[in-house]
């Protein structure tokens, strides 16, 4: 509910403040400043702070007059009253009913005065019921909840006699200082007592500790009590979080660790997330792990940036390779490579919410939408296209491409719309489908689903209710709504001018005959395929206001004379002071405020995936649910990668370096004493089990054919991460189902599930596809057997050159597709990205030479892209590879665990191949036994 | 974050964790596993109720004035072809295509007058499998996963098994809660093995064992972590429970329905249904704490009589029948709760889209059945009004049957869960346990 409307900007400054708090600067450090007061108030000339409450109302006799806002709700709060359990259920109990948690004081005000419940009773206040039933545990089923004569009584006790008022306005809280800001335990038996200071906008102040709710975020590191006392407790960091009114403000608790003996530290690193990161492990007394191995380093970063497990001959050329700087050319390699375009285009996919399901019939052909979504996000992403362009073009997408004439967009459509053709779709400049989702309809389900996809915070809390501990209201929800409420994006709409060419296609494809839906959807769908043009939505903007304004024009002259008033829908971006109106598309305003350096989320959101991506932890977690109580474990180092990310134009490709680069995301698994139970501070390599599509596809890359996986990896056919496994409808894969890959319906990061189950063990112990894979005609254990010289379908190869030739193949035609769009682009954006472009072609010209192949020059690529041809030089360093059973033990091993076996692991395996009844039967055990290995599902 | 455990190995968080969700979940501080053999042993379990669970779904919204729920004295345009019959319980009346299941009536409680108000599909069919309407912020887990969370099991067969495939998914307790999944019913007289349990015709326990013996000696990379973390205590724990399934006989033996002898195969009806009932019955005798199947194609818009008389009804009279029976004759009744529903009712007023007549979804009022554990047999619970289109009095409602569903199991339908958010959920929100199905 909103009050009346002159109480939200106010309401909203509050809103803003918070968040300055939370995220500007270390959480750490004093909170910021207050805002500017109102004019001519100096705070010197109010009294000081206010003595607490309890001391005030220790006598029943104090003439003083508790407050509602102020006192009242916040005291009822304290008691429990409105609570999830009590009275601020949603169905109430005993007949009374409060906002959850205390938030609408005119609602609460209005119950508590309501005669037919009897809580307050002015005339003989004592036997009002909110002060009569918690005194007595028999008559309140809550239990006994206040004393007699407490200071808590005798303040609703005197605020009953006083009248029971409330104020009309309500007040604005500025700020809640808390003391002290910052809390560092050194023993076991200290305890830290913490005083909130409420500043009210009209200059007063007041000790508000005693109506405050404490939470503490860990309580094994700091335990908090409902009074307020901070508990040291292990070592460690965490926040202790306090609320009243509508501030909610994250007190930091550090603990170091205690560690007796010496460890080594690994050399500093100038790197500045490491400097970052190293700050806060000198605090917490860390010592950091080691950097990883080169062997861990290529599987690492290859699965963690292209989704990929890396090729046998991949890892063998990286060993040897001596070049100092070889890491960050392999980074620079792997953010190239198609594998990184396709598997982040299935993260931003999980995301924004490509879902098939709810996809179903919002395009004419069957499948297609979710392929058109997921394709138009791989092209960007392996263009490099700015994050903040990516987002523009599905906040603002329409339907049509400027000047383009609905007969056209339906032609282009059409043509789209065919398997293959996707890259039709990809070169359009919107992607209006996020709109047209079925669960992304009303306007409320797009403010959740929007401010999740692109703000990375969770307000479905505030459709209902003001959460204790999260800055957003039900108005603020309720506004934000609104805005999105003038955008149609339904199955059958089309603009008005655009009804009578529809009307045409239709009759075209019916012969005028009347069909109903379903069977309309399939002949539809059948000539389309025919290829005869069929129609399709477009999203529309509705202007309601002109809407209104028309209606009230004719119910004007109808009345004739008494004119009605047309007020211009409005709504409010979150946490905005000025609203939108509604009388023009709202989306490029929301898309300006998105972009604007003063925006706190856009960039941190998307800051905080990615990162999380690379250590299985965000520096916020949930890695969607940024809020004021749950502040980031390194808010220096959220704010550094954001401001970054911004200030470099929202490259992407900055950002997954930068964090890559650094010694953080290379540190080993090994452990020492200081850092064995981090999970946050990112001093170690934590395992994590691999995400469901790249299992599935390492599973693939393992077991198969090296002429197999080599086309997997250059064309990305039958990847996964690619999405390219046929799906069925309502079925989706069985492999990664069982892996948990994003269902994306609930608008939550965790519809993606990285948890092992029983399930998993058993799928890849003794399911029938994991059989069928190693026992393929194409498989690797077939391969070896043939190198060998044993039974099986035989088929010589030099799996090093063929990697290295297809390597240069899967180059090429990600070049030639590359270099058509850019061609295709109109001549001022060819020119602004020229030197991307040309950047591009060095790297991949650097790139054909290290393989031994030759590089057309630049022109003649772009004079014609299709007549490049593969020319080898005649000097790729590749050695025979050798065909001792030892020899493909070991691939196996770089196959599925990207390193050589030692000693022990070969002479296990070799005599767990000469005891098998077969060499083949032995092989086949050998990669079972891989893949069903911890090393091969986790990350190390 | 914490830098040092607790003495027990396990944060206060997780301990929240383990009581609630049991299998463990990913929580805010990172992965949790917690032991949940260890936790199950110690669980929250009352004695004297029924241990485990055979639920039924009738997919597509059951008509419930054609089943359980006659008027044989409404209007024309409302009554339908069909005729009450008595059962053994004197004064409670099916339909006379339902003469089985009339037989056994005293085995079974019927509620009438359930009502809720998701007339699609999809919701409707959330709704009852979780109890809890659904939202979209979030999803409920099926009664199954809870049962799965909150049960301990033996290692070497599946906690939760979904015939052919699960109505609903693991929601907010994760995957580690989810049903294996046969993907198939299994078919009459036939052997019938599922999915990843059965060794494949040419392997022997032999060379698996050999072979797990193989995995091991190479698993060994990341023994000292191991220690530490619970991602890699559940990816061996599980690992180890995937071998004695597939090893051992046990949960081969349960899926085979092929052992049973011919006269008791029978008695379920020979389509895959009866069938599936059987295979739930073997699943629940063999240590399985949940088992959920369905019965499909209850959307009669159009030709209903016809559909429900020739091919819904006698396999529904067929298979329910034969396993309340069955269970009674392995005595296993008194420790299996067994629940029927449909996603919603059918509108009483017969549509005349089609020659014959159909009806239309309609959750203003429906049925469901209770059977097995505390369960007092032979009674009607609630009621329908003169046309069966509304409750007489108050409404039964899909809360209220899920809490009964779950007090049966001795699972206090108060209880409160953390969602994988962090958000405190009640179990069934709203529900109220039907204190007559009890008494």
């Amino acid at each position: 509910m909103r009050p009346a409307q002159s109480f939200a900007p106010r309401l909203i400054v509050l809103a803003f403040f918070v968040l300055t708090l939370a995220f500007s600067g270390d959480a750490n450090s004093e909170p910021a400043p207050a805002k500017a007061r109102p004019s001519g108030v100096k705070l010197d000339s109010f009294p000081k702070v206010l003595k607490p409450l309890p001391q005030r109302f220790a006598d029943a006799e104090t003439a003083e007059v508790p407050d509602f806002q102020r006192h009242v709700m916040p005291l009822l709060g304290r008691l429990g009253c409105n609570g999830r359990s009590c009275h601020g259920s949603f169905q109430g109990r005993g007949g009374f009913q409060l906002s959850l948690f205390g938030y609408d004081f005119k609602a609460d005000h209005e119950a508590l005065l309501d005669e037919n419940s009897g809580r307050v009773d002015v005339d003989d206040v004592a036997e009002s019921l909110i002060l009569a039933k918690p005194i007595d545990a028999d008559m309140h089923e809550g239990g006994k909840r206040l004393d007699e004569g407490s200071w808590q009584y005798n303040t609703l006790h005197r605020w009953i006699a006083s009248g029971a008022a409330t104020e009309r306005a309500i007040q604005t809280l500025e700020r809640l200082e808390i003391q002290p800001a910052e809390i560092q335990f050194n023993t076991d038996d200290q305890q830290q007592q913490l005083t909130a200071i409420a500043h009210w906008a009209d200059g007063s102040k007041e000790d508000v500790t005693a109506l405050c709710r404490f939470a503490s975020n860990d309580d094994a590191v700091a335990a908090i009590d409902e009074s307020g006392l901070v508990a040291s407790g292990l070592s460690g960091d965490t926040h202790v979080v306090v609320s009243y009114d509508r501030a909610v403000v994250p007190i930091a608790v550090t603990r170091r660790v205690q560690v007796d003996a010496d460890i080594d530290a690994p050399p500093g690193s100038s790197h500045p997330v490491d400097r970052l990161i190293a700050a806060k492990h000198a605090k917490l007394g860390i010592i950091p792990s080691p950097i990883c191995t080169d062997t861990e380093f290529i599987r690492r970063a290859s699965l963690d940036i292209t989704g990929t497990l890396p090729a046998a001959e991949e890892v063998r050329i990286f060993l040897a390779n001596e070049n100092p700087n070889k890491r960050k050319e392999l980074i620079d390699d792997l953010l190239d490579a198609p594998g990184y375009a396709a598997w982040w285009a299935t993260r931003f996919a999980d995301w924004t919410g490509n879902n098939e399901q709810e996809l179903n019939n919002v395009l004419p052909m069957r499948g297609a939408a979710s392929r058109l979504w997921y394709e138009w996000l791989r092209v960007r992403l392996d263009d490099n296209v700015p994050y903040d362009e990516i987002v523009e073009g599905i906040v603002t997408a329409q339907s049509r491409q400027e000047g383009e004439d609905y007969r056209e967009y339906c032609e282009s459509m059409t043509e789209a719309c065919k398997p293959g053709n996707e890259n039709l779709f990809a070169a359009r400049d919107g992607m209006p489908l996020f709109w047209a989702r079925r669960n992304f309809q009303k306007p409320e389900e797009r403010a959740i689903g929007f401010a999740y996809a692109f703000l990375g915070i969770r307000i479905e809390c505030a459709q209902c209710h003001k959460h204790p501990f999260d800055q957003w209201s039900k108005d603020d929800f309720d506004q934000f709504s609104k805005i999105f409420a003038s955008i149609n994006a339904r199955g059958n709409t089309v603009s008005k001018e655009a009804n009578p060419i529809r009307k045409e296609l239709l009759d075209n494809i019916t012969g005028g005959k009347k069909l109903n839906n379903g069977e309309l959807r399939k002949l539809i769908y059948r000539r389309a395929n025919e290829g005869a043009i069929v129609p399709f939505p477009e999203l529309i903007y509705v202007n309601r206001s002109a809407a209104a304004r028309q209606k009230a024009a004719k119910q004007n002259k109808k009345r004739k004379g008494s004119a009605v008033a047309i007020e211009v829908p409005k709504g409010y971006v979150l946490g905005q002071a000025e609203p939108i109106e509604l009388d023009d598309d709202p989306r490029a305003e929301l898309m300006q405020w998105m972009r604007d350096p003063a925006n706190s989320f856009f960039a941190p959101a998307i800051v905080n995936r990615v990162w999380s991506n690379y250590f299985g932890v965000g520096i916020i977690n949930p890695t969607d649910d940024m809020n004021l109580a749950n502040p980031a474990s390194n808010q220096p180092l959220l704010k550094y990668l954001s401001d970054g990310f911004r200030e470099h134009g929202f490259d992407l490709h900055w950002l997954h370096r930068e964090i890559v680069t650094s010694d953080a995301y290379q540190r080993s698994t090994i452990t020492n004493a200081s850092n064995s139970h981090d999970r946050l501070n990112f001093s170690r390599h934590v395992p994590r089990r691999l995400p469901a599509e790249v299992i599935r596809d390492a599973v693939l890359l393992a077991t198969q054919s090296t002429v197999q996986t080599q086309k997997m990896r250059s064309t990305m056919s039958d990847m996964a991460i690619a999405a390219d496994v046929p799906q069925n409808r309502n079925q989706r894969d069985f492999a990664l189902q069982v892996f948990g890959q994003s269902a994306r319906e609930s608008n939550c990061d965790c519809d993606r599930s990285d948890s092992p189950s029983l399930l998993q063990s058993i799928y890849l112990r003794n399911d029938m596809e994991m059989y069928q894979q190693l026992a393929s005609k194409n498989g690797w254990v077939a391969q070896a057997c043939a190198s060998l010289g044993e039974a099986g379908p035989g088929q010589a190869s030099n799996p090093q050159k063929d990697q290295i030739a297809r390597k240069a193949e899967q180059n090429r035609v990600q070049m030639i597709a590359r270099v058509k769009r850019y061609l295709a682009l109109n001549p001022n954006r060819r020119a602004g990205q020229r030197e991307k472009f040309e950047e591009s072609y060095k790297a991949m010209r650097k790139r054909f030479k290290q393989f031994g192949y030759e590089t057309p020059s630049l022109s003649a690529i772009l004079a014609d892209p299709d007549a490049w041809q593969l020319v080898s030089t005649g000097n790729a360093n590749a050695k025979e590879a050798s065909d001792s059973l030892e020899s493909i033990v070991e691939d196996a091993y770089l196959r599925a665990l990207s390193r050589t076996p030692d000693r022990e692991e070969l002479e296990i395996a070799m005599q767990y191949i000469n005891d098998s009844d077969s060499v083949a039967d032995g092989l086949s055990s050998v990669m079972w036994a891989l893949v069903n290995t911890k090393e091969f599902i986790i990350t190390h | 974050m914490r830098l040092h455990k607790t003495c027990d190995g396990v944060r206060r968080r997780d301990i929240l964790r383990m009581g609630t969700l049991g299998t463990g979940a990913v929580g805010i501080g990172g992965l949790t596993l917690p032991n949940w053999l260890q936790m199950a042993a110690a669980g929250e379990v009352r004695p004297n109720h029924a241990r485990r669970a055979i639920f039924i779904e009738l997919v597509g919204g059951p008509s419930h004035m054609d089943t359980f729920d006659l008027k044989p004295d409404a209007p024309d345009a409302v009554r339908g072809a069909f005729r009450p019959i008595e059962t053994n319980v004197p004064g409670v009346r099916i339909s006379e295509h339902l003469p089985r299941l009339a037989n056994v009536a005293d085995k079974f409680a019927i509620l009438r007058g359930v009502s809720h108000t998701l007339a699609a599909h999809q919701l409707g069919r959330e709704y009852v499998n979780s109890g809890s309407r659904p939202i979209p912020a979030l999803s409920f887990p099926s009664f199954g996963s809870v049962v799965s969370a909150e049960r301990s099991s033996d290692i070497n067969i599946p906690p939760h098994v979904a015939i052919p495939r699960a109505g609903h998914g693991p929601g907010f307790l994760g995957l580690q809660n989810a049903a294996l999944e046969t993907k198939a019913a299994p078919q009459f007289g036939k052997p019938f093995s599922v999915r990843g349990i059965s060794l494949p015709g040419d392997l022997t326990v032999d060379e698996v064992s050999r072979r797990q013996d193989l995995l091991k000696r190479l698993d060994r990379r990341f023994a000292e972590l191991e220690e530490d973390d619970q991602l890699l205590q559940g990816l061996s724990r599980f690992g180890d429970q995937a071998y004695a399934m597939i090893t051992s006989p046990r949960a081969r033996k349960a899926f085979d329905i092929s052992k049973e002898p011919e006269s008791f195969r029978s008695q379920f009806g020979e389509d895959a249904f009866g069938q599936s009932c059987l295979l739930s019955l073997r699943l629940v005798e063999s240590g399985v704490n949940f088992v959920s199947l369905q019965l499909g194609g209850w959307d009669t818009h159009q030709d209903n009589f016809t559909k429900l008389k020739t091919d819904l009804l006698p396999k529904l009279d067929y298979g329910l029948s034969g396993l309340l029976t069955g269970l009674e004759q392995r005595g296993l009744l008194d420790s299996t709760a067994v629940m029927v529903t449909g996603e919603f009712g059918r509108t009483p007023k017969i549509n005349t889209r089609s020659q014959e007549g159909g009806r239309d979804h309609y959750p203003r009022c429906m049925f469901m059945l209770m059977a097995g554990g505390d369960v007092r047999g032979g009674q009607v619970i609630g009621e329908s009004d003169d046309t069966a289109a509304a409750p007489r009095h108050d409404a039964i409602t899909p809360d209220d049957v899920a809490a009964s569903f779950y007090h049966n199991l001795g699972i206090d339908p108060t209880k409160e869960f953390n969602s994988d958010t962090g958000r405190p959920i009640t179990l069934v929100r709203n529900g109220k346990v039907v204190d007559a199905l009890f008494s």
